[in-house]
Order: C-alpha cells, then structure tokens, then sequence
C-alpha cells in the first residue's frame, strides 16, 4: 500500500480554520489511554512545535511580503493543529508524568528510527543518543516514586523497560563534541532526512518543556533533577539539528519540513487504536497535504526546481511505537561505555571530556546519582522495572545486599 | 528487596495524602476496570478510602491551610464545597445497578471531578503547606493521622462479619459519619 502525498488534494486553506468549539478538543484518559496514543500525541506536539518555530525563523529571513503572509497563514493554522493536538494530554496528569512519558517517546521513537535508518553515520548518532534518553527515564521514574509516591509502570505500562542506560553523569560533554556532520543533501536517501528532522523536533520539545516546567517543583532535587537533564536536552538538540544538511535552500526545508508532517500524521493514522484520536491525525493529514502543495508551489517559484527531486516517490514505512525492548538491551550491552570525540565516538574517557566532567560536577554528585540515592535511602531501593531479565551491564545490575 | 516486596514508605503528613490521591486514582481505575461482584468489592474499597482520606484533610489539612495560607479561607471553602458533591454523588452511585451504563457514566464524572479536586490540593494547599511548616511539624500530624486512621472501621472482608468491620457496611454516608466520629475522637485524643 504505496502514498505519495504529492499525488493527492487536501483542504483548501481557506476552508482549514478552526472555531473555539471544535478546538476544545476532549483530552485522552490518564490512567486508561493506551500509552503510545499518549506517545504518538507527545511526538506530535514536538513536530508542530518545530514546523512553528521554523516558519518563524523562515519569516525573518525572507523578504518576499507574499511570501511572509503566506507563511503566516499556514502558519496560523499549524498553530491550531498544536492545540489540538497538545491539548489532548489531560490537566490531571502531573508536569512529571508528562515528564516521563516524554522520556518514552524519546526511547522508543528513537530506537525505532535507529532500527530504520540506512546510513550508518546517522544510524550510530541515533543509537548513542536513545541510551541516554534510556536513562533519563530512570532517573525521572526515581524522582516520580519520591514525590508523588506511584511507579512509572503505571505509565509506561511494561513497553518500555526501566533500568539504568548510559549514566546521567556522563552526558555532560564538551560542546563542541556534540557537534556531528551533516548528511548531504544530494547522496542522502529521504527517509534520512525524515528521520532527522523528527529526532530533531522531539529532542526540541523536550528541551522547551523541561525548561519551562522545572522551575514549577518546589522539591530541590525535582528543580535540580530538571536543570540537569534540561542541560542534556541541549546537547542532544545540538547532536540532532548538526546531522541536517545546512545547504538545503529555505524553500527545500520548507518542503521537507511539510512532507515530513504528511508522513507521520500519515503513519500515526495508520497505527493509531483510538479511533477518536485517529479522526484526528486523519483531519490533520488532509490539512497537511494542502501545507505541502504549497511549499512546493514555492520551491517551484522560487528555487527553479522540481520537488520531486528532493522527496521520496511515496512514503516511506509508517514510524511505529512498538516496544523495543530487545533492541534497547543490546545497545546497552554493546554502547554504554561510548562517548563523543569531534564528530565521532571514542571508548576512552579523553581529556576534554574530563576536563568538562570536573567543571560540571565541581567534585560533587550530580542530581542524576542524587536522586538515585535518596531514593535508595528512603525506600531501600532505587526504582526500576525489569521485565526481560538482569541487567545486560553487571556494574548496572541491583546491588545484591539489597536483594532478597 | 526489590520494588515490589519493599515497605510502604511515608514521610510526612503531604507524602501520606499525596501517596492517598495516587491510590484514589488506582481505585477508581480499578473500578472502571472490573464488573460484578470484584466491581462492587473495589467500590466498597474506595468508599472507605474516600472516608478515610477526606476526614484526614477536614480534620487537619483544611484547618492549617485556612490559618497559614494566604487566601487559605477562599481555597479550603471551595475544596469543602467539591468533597460536598463528591459524597453526594458517591451516595447517588450506591444505589445504582453497577454493571449499568448510568453508573458507568456518573461513575466517570465522579473520578474526573476527584481527580481534579485532588490536583487543587495538591496545588493549592500541599505545596504551600510543606513550604511553611517544618519536617517536624508535619511528621508528627503524619503520625498522628495513622493513628486515627487506624481506629475507623475497616471495610467488611467475606465472612468476617464481627463489631468493628461490620461498622464499614452500609450507606455511604453512613460510612463517612461512622469513619468521621471515630478519627474525630482518636486524634482528639493524640492531638
């Protein structure tokens, strides 16, 4: 079953705005939403959010005042779709357990593409990065028993395991580390650059909200929890956005930016189990659709090229939250130890690497292991949900005095 | 130990009732969950939890936030006026079919209403609650509400139909009286 959404009409934008009644969308159940409806709502955000944010950045480039209303228009409408979309987390979950299940998308969205990416390059950036999202959910897990006394199972539901991935300690690099080549924009299949813009879009989100939300905990070590892996989030942004190609023309990442969403309301339509939520992707995929045959109408003016020539003939495999379980277990036993050198990965801790770690943790425990303590010293364990077995990395494995 | 074999573990006075709305919210997902008799099993459960919970907050909760909160007056009236409605619809369930649509219907406006009213307290009321008083302070009202919790009546188990547990039977706002008088009376004692 092939779509190639150059192929089809959506909404006419005249006809796609929004009164206040049908945004007023009804938000997912907190305790009985299947929770990759609650991911692919949360990965959705992010993506709205970037097509925001980069409409914007576009505005203040460009000169054209036709151009810029017309970026404004559909941007409008982009805007609507945030709403409706992001509105759908319900106001009873807490800023934390939105946390989490931040946290796994992160996990499992990223270890899907990681699974799906073809270019090697691209493919190890994704592996590096999903062992540290892998860990930040432990950590928030630990800090959510602490203060709002439930486990993250109840969130998560036992698709995503909670253990130990690459130590939170040891995220903290040189920034200049952080940087990785780019593809390149004419060898590169389209599903790279899908993959890299949805990475880069969800890692954005996560960095927007933590440092919004973070503030808003009176305990100190949620506040200090967050400002930690809120600095992380930068790294990883910075990781992502570096691995797109910064010589695609404005009008090309236009163009790539509204395929992109076309692909995964189109997948999230395609593997969606709530019915009511999956009216929604197929609304919004309709909208899409007509935000795209405008970029390209664009690219055609403005750039002398073909849109074709830059986008895949039809789209690639749905993106799918499944559990990837197995998958994570095997990075953690392969990649744990891995840092960044450059623009590559080296095993050895060198010495920009442990001059940053020093000057960050200025000889201290950083949140991450503190709140990992405190757990361990108030209830006698740190919080974990193993469903596949020991931990594939002994150092990382309970402490056996504290087993029974 | 492990995660699941480990002791309950409670701080203080916001842990202990912080830790109450996550089992709430457990309950009344238990509820939506099952049917027949196990349906009626979790509702007796989360009765009994809401008497208990909501006596603890009357007794001791509501009246130090209406001295140490700014606007403390204004935020507990509205809480007394929710947990007001809340019993009141708890009671409208109890004689409902509860494999029924009706008391599927008015059982999920009550969670949500729960829910919500649970998220005011803890915004409202905990945050500035642990922010003026000291540990010490709040442990011992943790203690002391244990306490009381343990002397109301415990919900009836099958076939151990004795004084005390027999006390839990009944129509709800019996059972909110019944719990009520008996915390009143042990933290009156502790207090």
């Amino acid at each position: 079953m092939s779509f190639n959404p150059l192929d089809h009409r959506g909404i006419p934008l005249d006809k796609q705005l929004r009164n206040w009644r049908e945004l007023d969308v009804e938000p997912i159940d907190p305790d009985h939403a299947d929770p990759y409806t609650r991911c692919r709502i949360i990965a959705m955000n992010g993506i709205e959010v970037e097509a925001l944010l980069f409409s914007h950045q576009f505005a203040r480039n460009c000169p054209s005042m036709d151009v810029k209303r017309q970026l404004a228009e559909v941007r409008y409408i982009e805007h609507q779709q945030q709403k409706a979309v992001n509105w759908l987390l319900p106001g009873s979950a807490s800023a934390l357990e939105t946390t989490i299940a931040y946290e796994q998308v992160a996990v499992d969205l990223t270890a899907w593409v990681a699974r799906m990416e073809p270019d090697p390059y691209l493919k190890q950036a994704y592996q590096f990065g999903v062992l540290e999202d892998f860990d930040h959910l432990y950590r928030y897990s630990n800090l959510y028993e602490m203060v709002q006394h439930r486990k993250a199972e109840k969130i998560v539901d036992g698709l995503t395991e909670v253990i130990p991935g690459r130590p939170t300690k040891y995220h903290h690099r040189h920034p200049h580390d952080n940087v990785r080549e780019p593809y390149d924009r004419e060898a590169a299949a389209p599903i790279s650059k899908l993959h890299a813009l949805t990475i880069m879009a969800a890692e954005q989100q996560t960095m927007n909200f933590y440092m919004n939300v973070g503030p808003q905990y009176m305990e100190p070590i949620a506040r200090q929890l967050y400002q930690e892996i809120g600095l992380i989030e930068e790294e990883h942004v910075t990781h992502y956005e570096s691995l797109v190609d910064p010589g695609e023309t404005w009008w090309e990442r236009l163009v790539n930016h509204e395929y992109n969403e076309c692909y995964l309301y189109y997948s999230f339509m395609q593997t969606e189990s709530d019915p009511r939520i999956k009216a929604i992707w197929e609304l919004h995929l309709d909208m899409e659709l007509e935000h795209l045959r405008l970029a390209c109408d664009l690219m055609r003016q403005h750039d002398g090229r073909e849109p074709e020539e830059v986008l895949a003939p039809e789209l690639p495999q749905p993106v799918t939250f499944e559990p990837n379980k197995a998958y994570v277990r095997e990075l953690l036993d392969t990649q744990i130890d891995l840092t960044t050198l450059g623009a590559g990965y080296v095993r050895e801790a060198h010495e920009r690497f442990e001059r940053m770690q020093e000057e960050i943790h200025g000889g201290e425990a950083p949140p991450s292991e503190r709140v990992v303590d405190e757990h361990r010293e108030r209830f006698g364990t740190d919080y974990r949900l193993s469903t596949e077995g020991e931990h594939p990395v002994p150092e990382l494995r309970e402490p056996r005095s504290d087993r029974q | 130990m492990t995660v699941e074999n480990r002791p309950e573990h409670v701080e203080d006075l916001i842990d202990l009732l912080a830790g109450q709305h996550m089992l709430i919210r457990d309950l009344f997902a238990e509820v939506q969950r099952a049917s027949g008799d196990a349906r009626d099993e979790a509702f007796a459960r989360l009765v009994r939890l809401l008497a208990v919970h909501e006596t603890a907050e009357e007794e001791v909760v509501h009246p130090l936030a209406r001295r140490s909160i700014d606007g403390g007056e204004g935020v507990v009236e509205d809480r007394l006026h929710e947990e007001h409605q809340a019993k009141e619809a708890l009671a409208r369930l109890e004689s409902m079919d509860r494999d029924s649509e009706d008391f599927a219907a008015a059982f999920a406006k009550l969670r949500a209403a729960v829910l919500a009213h649970a998220q005011y307290e803890e915004q409202y009321e905990f945050r500035y609650l642990r922010a003026q008083h000291g540990p010490d302070r709040l442990r011992t009202l943790a203690k002391q509400v244990r306490i009381a919790e343990k002397a109301a009546p415990t919900h009836p188990h099958p076939g151990v139909e004795t004084a005390p547990e027999n006390l839990a039977a009944g129509p709800v706002l019996a059972v909110f009286d019944r719990v009520k008088d008996a915390m009143r009376g042990a933290l009156s004692r502790n207090g």
